[in-house]
């Protein structure tokens, strides 16, 4: 054992927050988030010796917060388990869907910049609302990385994948995510061209009418 | 372009890794004069970056105060 009792009550205290936190956003429900954490400190408990270091302590208790998650779920819900894990390579042929793409305009004057404004303009329910709505295995990189700020490596070790498989889930993830944004915004008036909304190629020009507004309820 | 320098479509698909501080000593570089000379891209890591604050900023840093109370009952049981 790496770590005296003390020293895991320590950890577990400064990151409580943290693990109350992500588990809320996993579990989307206040009651089972609260759950997940206290099963997730008995297990880390009991698999003391699994810790190599100090050091290591947040990503491995996050990795068997992840695994607990996994699995509650799975004794909760007798369906296989259908979440499409679509292809994560990102090339030239197959990018992320871009809000900046979307919305630069390299030859505006310079004191106007549709794609900085439609950020100012980003309330956070419009955020929490787009992240809630990414599938899980996407949710869980931008969690770790935008929110706990986790290095690759530790959300690799978290989730028990490679970290390339960090490098570009995370880019797609953030891409679905710019997507959802940019369809909410759509649909609170963004742009009144009557294009197509979202569909990642639409040619959507905002220079005549900079950004309204971003989506406030859904 | 020495092979020191990158171009656009290279600095786009590392710009991710940029703006997450995972591109090591002579990448960073690179990407860093890129951003210097292209104002598209210098735009897109800026919005990139502020784009990820913005989804940090979401984070609560202390959880519910039950939640603190029910682990550290639970941590005297052990």
């Amino acid at each position: 054992m790496g770590i005296s009792r003390e020293g895991f009550e320590k950890q577990v205290l400064a990151l409580v927050g943290s693990m109350h936190g992500v588990a809320r956003r996993l579990t989307r429900n206040d009651t089972d988030a609260e759950d997940l954490v206290a099963e997730t400190v008995a297990r880390a408990w009991k698999a003391l010796d699994s810790l190599e270091s100090d050091a290591a302590f947040r990503a491995w208790i996050f990795r068997i917060l992840h695994n607990t998650f996994i699995s509650e779920r799975r004794r909760a819900d007798a369906r296989p388990q259908c979440e499409s894990m679509e292809s994560e390579d990102l090339d030239a042929t197959n990018p992320a869907f871009s809000i900046f793409e979307q919305m630069h305009q390299p030859f505006l004057l310079w004191f106007s910049n549709p794609e900085q404004e439609f950020l100012d303009r980003l309330l956070r329910e419009d955020l929490e609302r787009a992240l809630a709505t990414l599938p899980e295995h996407q949710r869980v990189v931008v969690i770790l990385a935008d929110l706990e700020e986790f290095n690759y490596r530790e959300i690799a070790d978290t989730l028990g994948v490679p970290v390339g498989t960090v490098r570009s889930r995370l880019a797609r993830a953030r891409g679905a995510l710019q997507k959802l944004l940019w369809e909410q915004a759509q649909a609170h008036g963004l742009r009144g061209d009557g294009a197509t909304a979202g569909n990642g190629n639409a040619q959507a020009r905002t220079a005549s009418t900079p950004p309204a507004k971003t989506g406030k309820e859904a | 372009m020495t092979k020191h320098e990158i171009d656009c479509e290279q600095a786009l698909r590392k710009i991710f890794q940029f703006i997450d501080h995972e591109l090591g000593g002579s990448e960073r570089e690179a990407m860093q004069r890129h951003l210097h000379t292209c104002k598209s891209c210098f735009s897109r890591a800026e919005f990139e970056r502020r784009l990820k604050g913005k989804v940090g900023g979401l984070r609560e840093r202390q959880g519910a105060p039950e939640v603190r109370r029910r682990i550290s009952r639970l941590l005297k049981t052990f």
